[in-house]
């Protein structure tokens, strides 16, 4: 270390001494207690199954109204049901797509 | 005792022990670290995100695969949450001046050479804020929280010879801003 970088090292030791803080004592156990309480909240039955309905009655309702504006619209069956399908399948093969993908990629580093 | 990717794994098959171990572990390097980044300021701010990245860790352990050490991801979260906080309060009134904590800690000669002294350390103080975060965070962790180079080096995720080189540019930098302000570091 040169003198100058001595000098600021010094002066930082002198200028920043100050009490070290430390996470309160009961951290651990308050941070455990909020995790088990916020597990609690996902995982009550009623609750997902209440999501699940209302899940699946939004995307029936989507499909239906869908499909009769596009049939309004003059468009065959055929084509409404590709419209419709197609994306669901798109959606449905990314997650595939990203752990065989991933996989590849570990394969080829090791 | 086990590792902590023994812990991990037992925690991504829904053991709640095996998590608050991890907590138990990992909840003051991560609490010191957030201090070092935020400052000495924002210490109640810095709870809240050893908090948050816990909350984060527990709900995204699953996708946790091992590439890298534990420590080192958390680590990472924690930098990332640390420095988003600290862009929301940065114009929000600090609990406690980290210039009044410097002139504290200072011996008391006489008032003129208090005063001067706090000046100095107020300078300095604002000269530190304008480095790069991890300048600042690596100043905070070696100077005023105490920790070795190597400790600095793995709460900043960096090797030792980088940890030491930010420690060695910040001070160059530092020497100079403060003869830039008319100020000599002895």
């Amino acid at each position: 270390m040169d003198p100058r970088e001595a000098a600021i090292d010094s002066l930082l030791r002198r200028s920043m001494a100050a009490p070290v803080p430390s996470p309160p004592p009961d951290f651990d156990q308050q941070l455990m207690r909020e995790l088990r309480q916020g597990l609690q909240r996902q995982s009550s039955p009623v609750l997902d199954r209440y999501r699940r309905i209302l899940l699946t009655c939004y995307g029936l309702t989507s499909v239906v109204v869908c499909a009769v504006v596009m049939r309004s619209q003059g468009l065959d069956w055929g084509a409404i049901a590709v419209m419709i399908l197609g994306p669901l399948a798109l959606v449905a093969t990314v997650p595939w797509a990203r752990r065989a993908t991933h996989t590849r990629i570990r394969h080829s580093a090791k | 005792m086990d590792s902590d990717s023994q812990l991990v794994a037992r925690a991504q098959s829904g053991d709640q022990q095996a998590f608050a171990e991890l907590v138990c572990r990992h909840s003051t390097p991560v609490f010191r670290l957030a201090v070092s980044i935020l400052g000495r300021e924002f210490i109640p701010e810095a709870e809240d995100v050893a908090q948050e990245v816990f909350l984060k860790v527990h709900h995204a352990i699953e996708s946790f695969r091992g590439e890298a050490e534990f420590s080192s991801w958390i680590y990472r979260i924690t930098f990332n949450q640390a420095l988003n906080l600290k862009a929301r309060v940065r114009f929000r009134s600090p609990h406690e001046d980290e210039t009044v904590l410097c002139a504290t800690a200072t011996p008391e000669p006489g008032p003129e050479r208090l005063a001067e002294t706090a000046q100095r350390d107020r300078t300095l103080a604002e000269c530190i804020r304008t480095l790069p975060e991890v300048y600042q965070s690596a100043l905070r962790l070696y100077y005023w929280l105490g920790a070795g180079v190597g400790e600095v080096a793995a709460l900043l995720v960096v090797p030792e010879n980088t940890a030491k080189s930010y420690l060695h540019r910040a001070r160059h930098l530092l020497h100079s801003m403060l003869r830039e302000k008319g100020y000599s570091s002895d």
